[in-house]
Order: C-alpha cells, then sequence, then structure tokens
C-alpha cells in the first residue's frame, strides 16, 4: 500500500492552509508535527475525502483517491480531530451503526464491534451512553470506531489532545498496537506523543513539510546544536534574549539552560544530545506543546 | 444501517419528549372533538348535559328522521318546528323554559340547518330562517340549492368566471343526486371539524423530530466519520432520508388512525355514505359522501405531512441547521393563512394550491377556485393531489443529493 501526495494545496478565502505538499507514505507510523494553525487538520481532511485539495493530486497505489471513491472510504479509517459522536446512543450501539454505514454485515459488525471493545478497554461500558463516558473513554470509542473496518489507511487527527499523562501513554500503546500492516497517519503538537511510535516524522509550517525523516535522520539534520549552560540567576533574561533557550534549570549555582545554537554560546557551555522537543523549538519558534510540561 | 438510524432517532431525549407531547396533544384534541360544541343532548326539563351517554340519547333522537330526505319529510320538519314556535315556553324569556322548547327541537336540527342553508342567499345563512317557512316550500329545498347558485353566479361573482366555468359548476349541483339520504353524522362531522388540527400538530411536531435527521451528524460533529464510512454518500444517505420517511408515515397513520377510532368509537360511525352537501359540504361541487371526504382527508392529511416533512428535511440537509429546518413548515402553514387576510383575487387561487390546503381537505371541497389544466376546469383537490405527489416524489432523490454535497468541504 503506497499513498503518494503530490503538491497538494488548499486555498481557503484569504489563507493557504496546505501549501504543496509532496509526501509518500507506506506501511507503518507516521507523525505529523506542527503548532496549532499549521493545516494538520486541513491535510487530514483531505487525504480523508472530506475537502477537496485546490491543486495537487492524491493517490493510493496509482489511483486517484477522489475517483476511487468508496473503494478508498472502504480501505479507510479517521478519527476526527473533534471526534463527535451521537449522545444518546449505547457506545455498543454507536460501533454498531458505524459498522453497518462501513458495510460490515451485521454477523460480522457484532464480532468486531465486540472484539474492538475489549481491545479498547470499553466492554465493561458498552451499555453506556456515549454521553456518559470520559473523555479517554470517548476517544478510545473513537479508535474503535476508525478500526472498525480494519483499514489499510488509518488517519488520526490529535488523538491524545486534552487526555492525562495515564490516558495519553495507555493510547500510544494502543496506536502502537494497531499500527501493524497498515498507514498510520498521527497528527500531534505534543512532541513525546509520536517520538517514540513514528517511523517517519513530517514537521508542517505554516501549511508546508518543513522538514521530514526519521527521527534519527531530522535530528542529524538539524542544523543546530544544544548545549549546556549555567548562569547566574540576573544574567538568565539576558540570556533568553539573545539565544534560544530550550529548557531553564534551576539550581544551587545559578539557572543551568539549555541553549540551541551553532557554535558554543559561552565559555564552558557542554553540548548535549540534541532531542525532538529542540529540533521542535528550532523549527517553530516555540517549545513543544507539551500541555502538562509548559514552562 | 436503517435499525439504528432509527435508533438514533428515537434514543434522542428531544425526540422522546416530542413524540410524547404528540400523544398528549392527539389526547386533547381527540377530547376537544369529543366534547365540542354540538355534542349535548337537553332533557325535557330544559338541562343539558355531556358524555358519551348524551351523544347516544341525541342520536336515537335524530335516528327519528333518519333515511331520504324527502319533499314529505322536509314538509314534516317545517311543521313540527311551526308547532314548536307556537308554544308559549318558546316564547317565554325564562331561560328554562326556553331550554325546554330546545329539547324539542334538536331531532331535527340538522335538517333545520339545511333548510336554513336552501332557503338563505348563497353567501348568507339565517339560523331562524325556517320561522318563515310553511310546509309547501318543502318542494323547493333542491331546487333553490341550484337557484342560489345562479343568483350568485350571474350577481355578485359574475366577474369571477368565465362562462365555461360557470357551466361546470352549475352541473356539478345538478349532477347532485337527490333526495339526500339523511343519518346521524355527528362522529364524521367532529372528525372533519378537528382533523385539520391534529394534522397540523402532526407535522409541526414531527418537524423537530425529522429536523434533526441529517443536521444532527453536523451539530453533534459526527459528520466526519459518518461521510469518510463506506456507504457515507450513498446508502447511509438514503438510509437517514428512508427512516425519516417510514416513522413520519407510520406514525401520521398511528396517529390519524387513533384519532378517527377515539372519535368515531365516541360519537358514532353512521352516515358513511351520506352525501357531504347534507352538511360539511353543503355548496360544494364536489358530489362525495363523508366517506369519501374522509378518505380524502386521510390521503390528503398524508400527501401534505410527507410532503412539509421532506421539506423540512430538504432544508434540514441543506443548512446543517435543524433549528432553521423546523421553521420551514412553520412558514408553510401559518403564512398561508395569513396571507389569505389580504383577499387579493388571484391570490386565493394561488394559495389553494399550497401545500397547507392538503391538510384541511374538508375546506379545500368547499373552495371556490376554479383551475383550467389541460382543457378540463377542476376545483383545487385534483391539481393538490397530483401537484404534491410530484413534488414529494422528486424532494426523495434532492434531499440525498444535497446532503452528499453538504460533506465535502
Ligand atoms: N474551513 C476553513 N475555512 C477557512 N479557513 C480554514 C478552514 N479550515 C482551516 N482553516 C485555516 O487553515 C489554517 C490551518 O488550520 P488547521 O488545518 O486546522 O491547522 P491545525 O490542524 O494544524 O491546527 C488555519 O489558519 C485555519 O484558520
Ligand atoms: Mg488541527
Amino acid at each position: 500500500m503506497q499513498l503518494r501526495l503530490e503538491h497538494v494545496t488548499k486555498r481557503f478565502r484569504e489563507t493557504v492552509a496546505v501549501s504543496d505538499v509532496s509526501v509518500t507514505m507506506e506501511n507503518g507510523v507516521y507523525g505529523l508535527l506542527g503548532v496549532n494553525g499549521a493545516g494538520k487538520t486541513t491535510l487530514m481532511r483531505i487525504l480523508c475525502t472530506l475537502a477537496v485539495p485546490t491543486e495537487g493530486r492524491i493517490t493510493c497505489d496509482g489511483e486517484d483517491i477522489f475517483e476511487m471513491d468508496m473503494r478508498y472510504r472502504k480501505i479507510l479509517g479517521y478519527l476526527p480531530q473533534d471526534f463527535g459522536f451521537y449522545p444518546d446512543l449505547c457506545a455498543e450501539d454507536y460501533l454498531m451503526y458505524v459498522a453497518s454505514i462501513k458495510g460490515l454485515r451485521p454477523a460480522a459488525a457484532k464480532k468486531r464491534v465486540e472484539e474492538l471493545l475489549h481491545r479498547v478497554g470499553l466492554y465493561s461500558v458498552r451499555r453506556r451512553k456515549m454521553k456518559k463516558l470520559s473523555g479517554g473513554m470517548k476517544r478510545r470509542a473513537g479508535i474503535a470506531q476508525a478500526m472498525l473496518n480494519d483499514p489499510k489507511i488509518l488517519v488520526l487527527d490529535e488523538p491524545t489532545a486534552g487526555l492525562d499523562p495515564n490516558e495519553r501513554v495507555r493510547f500510544r500503546n494502543l496506536i502502537s498496537e494497531l499500527s501493524q500492516e497498515r498507514i498510520v497517519l498521527l497528527s500531534t503538537h505534543i512532541v513525546s506523543d509520536v517520538s517514540y511510535i513514528a517511523k517517519r516524522l513530517f514537521l508542517m509550517k505554516d501549511g508546508r513539510i518543513v522538514h521530514q525523516g526519521s527521527m534519527e535522520e531530522i535530528l542529524e539534520h538539524t542544523p543546530v546544536r544544544a548545549w549546556l549552560c549555567t548562569v547566574s540567576k540576573e544574567r538568565t533574561n539576558a540570556c533568553l534574549k539573545k539565544w534560544k533557550v530550550a529548557n531553564i534549570r534551576a539550581g544551587s549555582g545559578g539557572n543551568e539552560l539549555r541553549v540551541l545554537s551553532d557554535l558554543p554560546p559561552m565559555e564552558g557551555a557542554a553540548e548535549a544530545e540534541l532531542t525532538l522537543e529542540d529540533v521542535f523549538l528550532y523549527y517553530f519558534g516555540e517549545k513543544a506543546g507539551d500541555d502538562d510540561a509548559l514552562l | 444501517m436503517l435499525y439504528y438510524e432509527f435508533r438514533k432517532i428515537l434514543s434522542k431525549t428531544g425526540n422522546r419528549i416530542a413524540l410524547l407531547a404528540l400523544l398528549v396533544l392527539l389526547g386533547v384534541t381527540c377530547y376537544f372533538a369529543v366534547n365540542g360544541y354540538g355534542t349535548s343532548y337537553t332533557d325535557e326539563q330544559g338541562v343539558s348535559r355531556q358524555g358519551i351517554s348524551q351523544v347516544r340519547k341525541l342520536r336515537e333522537a335524530r335516528l327519528a328522521w333518519e333515511g331520504p330526505l324527502t319533499e314529505e319529510k322536509l314538509a314534516a320538519v317545517i311543521r313540527k318546528h311551526a308547532a314548536v314556535i307556537a308554544t308559549p315556553e318558546y316564547n317565554s324569556k325564562d331561560a328554562t323554559e326556553m331550554n325546554i322548547a330546545y329539547s324539542w327541537t334538536q331531532d331535527y336540527q340538522d335538517i333545520r340547518q339545511m333548510i336554513c342553508r336552501a332557503f338563505g342567499e348563497f353567501r348568507s345563512y339565517d339560523y331562524y330562517k325556517i320561522d318563515s317557512l310553511s310546509p309547501e316550500d318543502a318542494a323547493d329545498f333542491y331546487p333553490n340549492r341550484i337557484r342560489a347558485l345562479r343568483t350568485w353566479l350571474d350577481t355578485e361573482a359574475k366577474d369571477m368566471y368565465t362562462e365555461e366555468e360557470k357551466e361546470f359548476l352549475l352541473e356539478r349541483y345538478e349532477q347532485l343526486e337527490t333526495p339526500f339520504y339523511y343519518t346521524w353524522y355527528l362522529g364524521w362531522d367532529k372528525l372533519f371539524e378537528y382533523g385539520p388540527t391534529i394534522q397540523m400538530i402532526f407535522v409541526l411536531v414531527m418537524s423537530f423530530v425529522t429536523a434533526g435527521i441529517f443536521a444532527g451528524e453536523f451539530s453533534n460533529r459526527a459528520d466526519a466519520v459518518f461521510f469518510t464510512s463506506y456507504h457515507g454518500r450513498k446508502k447511509a444517505v438514503t438510509a437517514k432520508l428512508w427512516a425519516g420517511v417510514l416513522l413520519s408515515a407510520a406514525l401520521y397513520w398511528i396517529v390519524w388512525g387513533l384519532y378517527s377510532a377515539v372519535v368515531l368509537g365516541a360519537l358514532g360511525a353512521d352516515g358513511a355514505s351520506c352525501q357531504i352537501q347534507v352538511h360539511v359540504g353543503w355548496k360544494s361541487f364536489y358530489n362525495i359522501t363523508y366517506g369519501q371526504l374522509y378518505l380524502l382527508m386521510s390521503f390528503g392529511g398524508f400527501l401534505g405531512s410527507m410532503f412539509l416533512l421532506l421539506l423540512n428535511m430538504l432544508v434540514s440537509a441543506w443548512t446543517r441547521s435543524a433549528v432553521i429546518a423546523v421553521t420551514a413548515p412553520f412558514i408553510m402553514i401559518f403564512l398561508p393563512s395569513f396571507l389569505s387576510n389580504l383577499s387579493v383575487p388571484w391570490l386565493s387561487k394561488l394559495l389553494g394550491l399550497l401545500p397547507d390546503q392538503l391538510l384541511q381537505m374538508q375546506t379545500s371541497v368547499n373552495y371556490f377556485n376554479l383551475y383550467e389544466i389541460g382543457g378540463r376546469i377542476m376545483g383545487e383537490v385534483e391539481p393538490l393531489f397530483a401537484l404534491y405527489g410530484v413534488l414529494s416524489l422528486l424532494l426523495l432523490p434532492t434531499v440525498c443529493a444535497l446532503y452528499r454535497r453538504a460533506g465535502r468541504g
């Protein structure tokens, strides 16, 4: 299975949400990383045929996905960013309904729904109304929904946003488990989400893919190095203005700053290993948005 | 798919409330129909009472006049009435005395109304007209109906109709079989009186339910999953439409069936073969029976409801807003009655063809709107059924097409 995007551009009236994106994906997990407003959702909606690109085309094994129509949707699973459902249906009925519109026969649907309910840990609450489920449970129902037709292409838009750290770890593991034998595209503005599970990363900024590759490739090709240097509390503010500082750790002998720079920023600076968080800061000019670890 | 679409609709709290409200309003309407004007019986002491047993007594009294309304029978009514108005009770100023006098007239009240109509002008009704008649006048009863129309067409309505149309009306009047057959008809009468109310309530309440079927995907933000599913742009959309149509149709017949059963059960189902000219359609140029009018009303209401609810679903699919969708049937039902107050001649012809007319067949058969279609002159009933039959069929694929398009930005 090969999914290929060629010069995909999407313009809204005044904004260019996606600009000249060309990428190729084969089986495995791909991470789409970018700050809010980078165009991740728009790109994913196009991939799911919910929006038509203004320019460019997308092919699946050489065939245009919009021409494939139903055949493409047959192999597609999608968890939208603002995942919505029918609040008064119970989890099981919700999944049975989605199974029916995904073309599963009733008997097969029943089996598949039961299997997925176990898999995502919702079996015990299957008769509970969707609106009564916790945020994490809803999200898990969302991924179960996306998995119903055993999709060859699984698109997950910010699947971990708003989850607490435990739920997030659990979710990550679930996605890893589900990622065999298919293309999984996962968007996030949280670096730690993808750094463990994605085989390739796309860094998206202002609608463009500014950098792509495996984690190692990205770290290797990012033209910046990380340095640890200790400065007194009084000098900290001046340093923050001067350099890109990825982190500050308060110590007894002053603050230890993590500075991104080509050259050692000062005497006695020790080079540290570059992390994906550093890369994120370097490209996007802001902190990797780890919801629960902000400065 | 259809099954879960139904579950989606019926699990929604708002929809359950709406259906409960429908049931309550059905009960209220039935109550008013069964206890409305004309259902009380006045005994010889002048005391009026309501209730099923009283209706039985009234029916018993009226059935004394059952049978063909011949000249002799009409003369007998005029004679009996003359005797009543000569009594001191009738001329008394005392309420109880007057009520006692009324109790002597209630067996022939139906026929009295017919006589007053027959001997009045085309556009007027005088409840005391019978007081001035003598038994010999009975011979003019049937000819008078035609004479009144002819006079009206020659004077007041002179410029309102073409010669062909006038001829058409007179011909229809002359074709009416006489003498009428008279029997107890109150059950049908009340059924027709409150039928439009219950049909209107049905459409307005149901429109809350059907408005959510298409717009709900968007308001629940479930549209992305819906439209990216295998059947999401075809069968799943059709299933929504069928869920709406089947649910509306099933509930219509249940509501209408219950309403008819309650009203006819309480007030009596006699009179299905009476001509509508006996009471609800004295002036109507549709020569049909009460039973036939009931069928017209049942299917007119059905077609009108389906059309308005399809329109509601169309707006819902198009605007993605249930709130806007709900207003569509409201406007279609209430705007015409507002406009009809303006009394512009060409407007009345147009209003006669609006879908709300299908929900009030008992007035539609009484309207004097004439249309010439394919060289044939007809009233509004035939074009209404044809027009909205076709439009409803056209709406079915249009709703689906619009919704499919809504799912792609
Ligand atoms: N339907 C739309 N109409 C107009 N502008 C839009 C629409 N959808 C997205 N955009 C704009 O496109 C840009 C990218 O948005 P989005 O794809 O949601 O980014 P992300 O998912 O990375 O946060 C934003 O500037 C947003 O305002
Ligand atoms: Mg987004």
